[in-house]
């Protein structure tokens, strides 16, 4: 067929003439007992993306992910914009990681600035960093938790994600979109009795994860939907570039806290756990052992904020010059108040990269700065994006109600992958 | 005639006309089909149940479910107005549908679920028997060949509809049946096997001073149990309209009403297998005895209200199925089926054999 | 002392497993059953009273603000724009000055507070509100005397009960009554 020619399709059957289209968009001639079904993008178990999988029975043969649909060209809104607006824009991308997210491109920045924050900060930086990890964990299983039917698990899920939500509300004045770490430090100190509210939530949330495991993972109908069930081998995870918990459950040793720490994570006492199977239960799992290694943190960095009370959270450059008001401020409020130049930041020209581990897997920011006030490039590569390639290769061979189970062990956020 | 004054006059028409209304009604026909367990106490038991499923599934997870409607009836009216809604819908028939069988199944699904609940005992007296004796002797027979008509049009629908989500949801459906009904039946029958008889009368007579089947021989009610789950889609079965992967599998093309009676006759064929459920190994009227000559209350409505009290409790357990399981892969339900449920439901026939033998 | 990697083994259960996990897990509903835990907020039956970190609605106050631009500079949104008008000059008496002036568009406002933390005076400031709600788009585009306003919550108005969650090493979140004295 020519190109640009109007294919021929005769609606009367499934069968279709040979052409070649956009991927996503392509029309093959499909074997007799084939079916094609479009899960998504409005499907109550697809998300904002769409999965094309052809079945042949109840078995699919082929899966093709069809990303894109929530695709907010932040790289590119990125270029126009200084250096400052971009911390919010980049946090939408996950609100409920948000910390997570917009924290590698701080550091980036804060590369080219030579700034290196203060300790305090960093502590308060992980802080919001590991609640934001586990309420994104609980999050990826309320909705792994509604895939699979299980209705309990998805209303616990979000249920939680309110004390976390909560803390992280007290800490930075706002629920999800918290922009807190910035240039030189965090905007907010940590209120009177934030450690003591994080001392007792962890207490609840240790509790409640027993009760996650007799409810939703010990369940054996749960058990018998997950075992086996989109099993990543470890070569394969390598080869399709998985990160996150998803390689880890294939048994790869990979965490970006681990091999390449940044903020305080080299003083903390942590694990992190490695499973060897590699199917969506072993997926599960991770998270849970996440969550606890994450708890564990918070108690350290818990000890940690009470030793370093009332220390400085943002760097001097922004801080030592301040005026009296500004101080002020800080020291009845523990607000921290921008120095007018933050609006034009020049950043010195370079570039710069860094990364760090989001809930779901390894981030990573490449900032390109030519001197201005307004960075040349930015480039974001997102843990789900990376994942997303393994609807292709994963999904076939199982059965149509594996997709949601796969779909959900994976905890892909489509908003992430697509930015 | 001429003492006969205007007014005993129509107190004899009032008294006539009241007495034929209350023969009407407690005709067995009628008042089996249709009020106590049929059609109206079904609609009420079945609102009642999801409200009940609502409510029970909120507060295993932190949180309050229908209440804003009437927060002192704690939101019972929700369910009306969630009615009304439906009733008011649009109705929208894609123009790719089989008219004739997308619209007529759902109305056959939901006469046929209810279809059982016309040939069962309610109570031990005898006028009160929508068969005649002769046919009475059959009853438990009956009951469980008319359970099994509803499927075929759960799977009509889906292929009626021309819809790729329907076809795989009616595909399961049909995997579903194969699986389910053969344990269901055998474990309904292994009562007959105990009391010798398919009269439901004698299986409830049998079951007096608290013996009830359901104790002795709690394999087979067991597997009637689960069987039933399965075959009206409860968690954790709920495989032919699993939403999450098939949208609303063989329903996926309905809506405003005719929804709202799909997903009505699911709950009215779990509601019909209960009081099954409820007769056979519950005790059902038991411990209640009517008096010798006993008139329409303490003949029919009493025990009839019984039998449903004990249905209730049981779909109430199904219901709260729901808080605590996900669902099944359909190949995982059959395994569990025909592996699990099936060698139960033998199990139960054996022990019941066992039983008639001994007792 | 960076962090170490575990190698772990999902847990396997057994038949006998199986039967004892279904048990625990239908104990486990009927625990929740019977003594449910719940944190739902009766909105607007009951309203939270917010923090003073929260970063709610934003509001001006016109006398402290020096006209510096920066809280409209900073806006990530572009929501934040300045507005001249005609004041009298305080030097010349008689004469007017141009003077400018903050005004906020809630439509685009993303309540990042970047404006507050910049403001040199401390001119703005949220106010700890976030459930106000405008009948029409227009509305939300404040001019300079709406922005000076602080917004009350509907439901504080129309004599909602208010609540606040404190943390409970228990139950998650415990809600709490609040009583008028305590409120601010
Ligand atoms: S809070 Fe943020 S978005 Fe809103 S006006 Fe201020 S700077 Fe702009
Ligand atoms: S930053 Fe403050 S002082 Fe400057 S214009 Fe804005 S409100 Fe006025």
């Amino acid at each position: 067929m020519q190109a640009g020619e109007v294919p021929k399709i005769n609606m009367s059957s499934w069968e279709v003439g040979e052409s070649r289209y956009l991927p996503g968009m392509e029309i093959k001639r499909l074997g007799k007992e084939r079916f094609v079904v479009y899960i998504g993008p409005q499907h109550p178990g697809s998300g904002h993306m769409r999965i094309i999988i052809k079945v042949d029975g109840d078995v699919i043969v082929e899966a093709d992910p069809d990303l894109g649909y929530v695709h907010r060209t932040m790289e590119k809104l990125s270029e126009g914009r200084a250096f400052i607006k971009i911390i919010p824009l980049v946090e939408r991308m996950a609100i409920l990681d948000a910390c997570n997210v917009t924290l590698p491109y701080v550091e980036a920045v804060e590369k080219l600035l030579g700034l290196e924050p203060p300790e305090r900060a960093k502590y308060l930086r992980v802080a919001l960093c590991e609640i934001n990890r586990i309420a994104s964990h609980l999050y990826g299983f309320g909705i792994f938790g509604v895939f699979l039917g299980h209705s309990t698990m998805y209303m616990w899920g979000f249920g939680d994600r309110e004390v976390l939500v909560e803390l992280a509300e007290k800490l930075t004045g706002a629920r999800l979109t918290h922009t807190y770490p910035i240039f030189g430090g965090v905007r907010r100190d940590a209120p009177q009795n934030f450690t003591d509210n994080l001392r007792k939530a962890i207490r609840y949330l240790r509790k409640r994860l027993d009760e996650y495991r007799k409810i939703f993972l010990d369940n054996p109908v749960i058990r018998r939907r997950l075992e086996g069930v989109g099993i990543v081998p470890k070569k394969v995870a390598v080869d399709l570039g998985l990160v996150g918990p998803n390689l880890r459950a294939s048994g790869v040793e990979y965490d970006v806290r681990a091999i390449e720490p940044y903020e305080a994570y080299d003083e903390l006492d942590f694990e992190i756990p490695v499973f060897e199977e590699g199917d969506s239960l072993a997926r599960a799992w991770v998270r849970v052992e996440e969550i606890k290694q994450s708890l564990r943190i918070l108690e350290q960095i818990a000890d940690k904020l009470d030793k370093t009370k009332g220390q400085q959270i943002m760097h001097d450059r922004f801080w030592a010059k301040a005026p009296p008001l500004y101080k002020k401020v800080f020291e009845a409020e523990g607000r921290v108040k921008l120095m007018p130049l933050f609006a034009i930041l020049r950043v010195p020209k370079g570039r710069s990269f860094a990364r760090t581990e989001a809930a779901r897997g390894e981030i990573t920011y490449y900032v390109e700065s030519d001197g201005k006030d307004k960075p040349y490039r930015v480039r974001i590569v997102s843990p789900s994006f990376r994942n997303a390639i393994m609807f292709k290769y994963v999904i076939p061979g199982h059965r149509i109600a594996d997709l949601p189970a796969i779909y959900g062990s994976f905890d892909y956020f489509p908003p992430e992958a697509d930015r | 005639m001429a003492y006969l004054s205007v007014w005993t006059l129509t107190e004899r028409v009032i008294s006539i006309v009241f007495w034929g209304i209350v023969k009407l009604i407690f005709w067995p026909p009628i008042y089996q089909f249709v009020i106590i367990p049929g059609l109206a106490a079904a609609m009420v038991v079945v609102i009642s149940i999801i409200w009940f499923e609502r409510k029970a599934a909120a507060r295993v997870q932190m949180r309050y479910g229908p209440w804003e409607v009437s927060p002192r009836l704690a939101g019972y009216l929700q369910l009306f107005a969630d009615l009304i809604r439906y009733s008011f819908q649009e109705i929208i028939i894609p123009r790719t549908v089989d008219l004739m069988p997308f619209l007529t199944s759902p109305l056959f699904a939901l006469l046929l679920s209810i279809l059982p609940l016309a040939v069962i005992p309610v109570s031990p007296v005898k006028w009160t028997w929508p068969l005649t004796p002769s046919a009475m002797r059959y009853s438990v027979l009956i009951a469980a060949a008319l359970t099994t008509l509803s499927p075929i049009f759960i799977v009509a629908m889906g292929w009626a509809s021309n819809n790729r989500f329907a076809t795989i949801g009616s595909m399961r459906e049909t995997f579903l049946i194969t699986a389910y009904e053969l344990s269901a039946v055998i474990g309904l029958f292994s009562v007959v096997a105990t009391v010798h008889s398919f009269d439901f009368t004698k299986v409830v007579a049998f079951q007096g001073g608290g013996k009830w089947l359901g104790l002795i021989n709690p394999l087979a009610l067991l597997a009637t149990f689960i069987a039933t789950l399965i075959s009206t889609s409860a968690f954790p079965f709920e495989i032919s309209d699993a939403e999450n992967e098939i949208v609303a599998g063989p329903f996926t093309e309905y809506s405003g009403l005719m929804y709202g009676i799909n997903m009505g006759s699911a709950y009215i064929k779990r509601w019909a297998m209960s009081i099954l459920i409820a007769l056979a190994f519950l005790g059902g009227w038991r411990p209640y005895i009517p008096p010798p000559n006993a008139g329409y209350v303490t003949g029919y409505l009493i025990p009839s209200l019984i039998v449903t009290a004990k249905a209730v409790i049981v779909m109430a357990l199904m219901s709260f199925l729901r808080a605590v399981y996900g669902r099944y892969r359909i190949d995982q339900a059959l395994h569990v089926s025909w592996k699990y449920v099936f060698a139960l439901a033998i199990a139960g026939f054996g022990l019941a054999i066992l039983e008639g033998y001994i007792l | 002392m960076p962090a170490k990697f575990v190698h772990k083994k999902t847990p396997k259960i057994g038949v006998l497993g199986a039967i004892s996990r279904n048990a625990s897990a239908l104990v486990l509903g009927l625990k929740y059953f019977f003594e449910p835990n719940r944190f739902t907020l009766m909105y607007p039956r009951e309203y939270i009273v917010l923090d003073k970190r929260y970063r709610g609605f934003i509001v001006l106050n016109k006398n402290k603000c020096i006209g510096c631009e920066s809280c409209a500079r900073v806006c990530p949104t572009g929501a934040m724009k300045m507005i001249k008008i005609e004041v009298p000059d305080p030097k010349n008496p008689g004469k007017k000055k141009i003077a400018k002036y903050p005004t906020i568009n809630h439509q685009r406002c993303v309540y990042c507070g970047f404006c507050v933390d910049i403001c040199p005076t401390e001119a703005l400031y949220h106010v700890p509100v976030h459930d106000v709600v405008y009948f029409n788009l227009a509305d939300m585009i404040q001019d300079l005397e709406s922005f000076q306003k602080e917004p009350v919550s509907p439901a504080a108005a129309e004599g909602a009960i208010p609540v606040k969650y404190v943390f409970d090493p228990e139950r998650g979140l415990v809600k709490v009554r609040v009583k008028e004295g305590e409120k601010k």
